[in-house]
């Protein structure tokens, strides 16, 4: 039986065709200006936006990892730290300056300096200097959308009232850079198109609730996260999701599987390893393991449980999706009950934390939340370091030797379990 | 009768048992030798040693599970286990009614929640980083001058130990050299070295639950020093086997005899194919 399982459907390929049409775009647009570019971060993204004006995203996050999963991040951040960049600045961080010191894409092609640098500043506080840094460094316009933390189970109306505030002043700025007038039935349209995409993507998430679940809710989510953040307010991403739904589906009701037999269902914190990702996928197949549900496929959004952009409310929606329905943004309180409803209702036997080395913002507290998972509600949780972004947190014996000690346990708790029931 | 082996290849040294379950379950014989950098000879050869030991062929050895960090690199294993697994079937065996174990080995630092069965309920591991690992001892003992065997006793004579400050393998030599110009004996050194390793160690194993009775395994259980220094901040007495350098391959052996005897049916077998080759 082999141990490397990957999903490769139709999907795949559609994926694929996507995001190196994405690409083309941006290289489009860098040779001709066309069409208007606006770089972002993933995290309260707001793409919709944007359709408003015929203009596309540019996501530096995405770059650093694409670059990262081709084994080629380690030198932009050595070029960044030969600026100065500390080692522990934020990895994603020192990627993106590299590449723009260096003239380096993931593709290839080109990127264009953005019509505007647009900080939607979003749980990540690292983001508001990174943005300033890459402004300075392209010479583009920067404006910052000041986007209030989670400080409630639900934000409040001035919170919301004071993004939509921010959003329609982005629009004018828009406007101004572009030389096109906002159109608000494209935005409408968008935003309609994003709450379909958003549905049949939650749809997708719910069928990882089965056993087994056709796809991995982490490494496979991983491939359909591009598109999401890219395509979801336009047909495109609808058609996409569409087709990688009902594929899904089909292969769920003909009862197959990621793998012949699953034999452990888990949650996972934390983006993974991208330098290593096929050696840290390679190691959750060796035992069958299946992601079911991650907190990562939500950095973008979090939609399995309800939200969805409204087309009869597009800048409030927007707003409400950026403060209140991505991961990062959300406290921590929040982020353990988003993993406590993964684990109960997907039906998950253990939580895998992966503490990213170079991001403070988000990993810190997590050692709390092992503690949590393990000692307050028995869930059996591994924590396991090293970086999304650089190669050099990884040390590949440590985190094999983690991972087999855990399902040893694993499996010798679920078959004993029965007996002491 | 069935005979299995357990080999043990650590970061700085290689431990092999050989178990029997003629008349109870009996150690036969044990090897230890340095890893070296041929990690593969280094598990032949103490693997070979306990045969000899024993009197034994290598074909009268049943089965054979490796564990510790070079456990892919035996080629004659039958299959691999990971020494957290191992340590916790090692430790319940030899130090009955354990339920917390604290493994110093040459690299890594580990604590392990075992349940009643010597099943692993949790555990926790240093990270890319020595401190808390007899690679820290190491470096003071040579900074100092003395012999690995020597700065345990000697750390046990302190009267007013130092306070190290740092834990770092790397700078806690500049911290000895510092004590040793202002005149500060080695005895009093030593004691803080092993009290600031001691303290290390227990906020890693105080992540878990840590419920008696507490057994200490791993090259370090060997320094009196240390096992002194642990249940001083501990606050009370840990169990130490004779064979607690070997805990590791005696829970290896065990595994390999239950799997001789068919007994074992947990199936943390299962991985055994996917992890017989590749490695």
């Amino acid at each position: 039986m082999s141990d490397k399982k990957e999903y490769r459907g139709s999907i795949h390929q559609q994926q694929k065709n996507l995001m190196l049409a994405w690409y083309d775009q941006l290289d489009r647009a860098a040779n001709t200006g066309d069409p208007p570019t606006v770089s972002m971060m993933i995290s309260g993204n707001c793409v919709e936006l944007l359709e408003g004006f015929g203009a596309v995203p540019i996501y530096p996050e995405v770059n650093a990892l694409q670059l990262a999963i081709r084994h080629q991040s380690l030198d932009p951040i050595l070029a960044a730290e030969d600026l100065g960049y500390a080692a522990d600045n934020c990895a994603y961080v020192k990627a993106d300056i590299g590449c723009i010191l260096k003239g380096i894409t993931p593709t290839g092609g080109k990127l264009p300096t953005p019509t505007l640098i647009l900080c939607n500043f979003v749980g990540c506080n690292t983001y508001l200097k990174w943005f300033e840094h890459t402004a300075k460094l392209q010479k583009a316009p920067l404006y910052v959308i000041d986007v209030p933390f989670m400080r409630a189970d639900t934000p409040s109306r001035s919170d919301v009232e004071y993004v939509v505030k921010q959003l329609q002043e982005t629009v004018k700025k828009l406007e101004q850079l572009t030389g096109r007038k906002f159109d608000h039935d494209r935005f409408r349209q968008a935003v309609e198109c994003s709450s379909r995409s958003e549905e049949l993507w939650s749809q997708i998430k719910h069928l990882a609730r089965r056993s087994p679940s056709p796809f991995d809710a982490y490494f496979d989510a991983i491939t359909l996260m591009g598109p999401l953040y890219v395509y979801r307010a336009r047909p495109e991403g609808v058609e996409f999701f569409e087709a990688a739904l009902a594929e899904l589906q089909a292969k769920s009701d003909a009862g197959k599987g990621v793998y012949e037999q699953e034999h452990f269902r888990l949650v996972m914190e934390g983006p993974p390893p991208y330098p290593y990702f096929r050696t840290f996928r390679d190691m959750f197949a060796k035992w069958q393991a299946c992601a079911v549900a991650s907190t990562y496929s939500t950095v973008g959004g979090l939609w399995e449980f309800g939200f969805r952009h409204d087309p009869d409310k597009p800048f409030e929606s927007v707003a409400m999706h950026m403060i209140a329905q991505n991961v990062t943004n959300r406290n921590f309180l929040q982020r353990y009950e988003q993993i406590r409803r993964y684990v109960e209702d997907w039906n998950a036997d253990g939580v895998i934390i992966h503490f990213v080395k170079s991001c403070r913002l988000f990993s810190a507290g997590q050692g709390d939340m092992r503690d949590y998972f393990t000692k307050q509600l028995g869930v059996p949780t591994l924590y396991i370091e090293s970086d999304l972004e650089d190669p050099r947190y990884f040390a590949e014996a440590q985190t094999k030797n983690r991972i087999d000690a855990f399902f040893e346990a694993l499996e010798h708790a679920k078959a004993t379990a029965p007996v002491r029931a | 009768m069935r005979i299995a082996a357990g080999v043990d290849v650590g970061s700085t040294q290689t431990k092999a048992v050989i178990m029997s379950d003629n008349g109870g379950l009996n150690i036969v014989a044990r090897a230890l030798m340095d890893t070296g950098a041929n990690v593969q000879r280094a598990a032949e050869r103490a693997f070979d040693t306990c045969c000899q030991q024993a009197d034994l062929h290598s074909g009268d050895v049943g089965f054979v599970v490796g564990t510790g960090y070079g456990r892919y690199k035996i080629a004659f294993g039958n299959t691999q286990m990971t020494e957290i697994t191992c340590h916790a079937k090692g430790a319940s065996f030899l130090c009955p009614g354990t339920r917390t174990v604290i493994d110093m080995g040459g690299q890594d630092s580990k604590a392990i929640s075992i349940g009643a069965d010597g099943e692993v309920l949790d555990f926790v591991m240093n990270d890319k980083c020595a401190a808390g690992t007899g690679r820290f001892l190491a470096n003071a003992a040579e900074v100092m001058g003395i012999s690995l065997d020597e700065i345990g006793p000697l750390s046990l004579q302190a009267k007013h130990p130092v306070k190290i400050a740092t834990v770092c393998t790397v700078f806690v030599e500049s911290d000895i050299l510092s004590y040793l110009a202002q005149g500060k004996s080695g005895e009093d050194i030593l004691g803080g070295v092993h009290t600031a390793i001691a303290k290390r160690t227990l906020s890693l194993a105080r992540r878990l639950n840590i419920e008696p009775e507490i057994t200490m395994t791993g090259g370090v259980a060997r320094n009196v020093g240390m096992v002194h220094a642990l249940e001083e901040v501990i606050g009370r007495k840990m169990l130490v086997s004779p064979d607690a350098q070997f805990i590791g391959a005696v829970g290896a052996a065990l595994f390999a005899l239950e799997k001789l005897g068919q007994s074992f049916e947990f199936g943390i077998w299962r991985g055994d194919h996917a992890t017989s080759g590749g490695h």
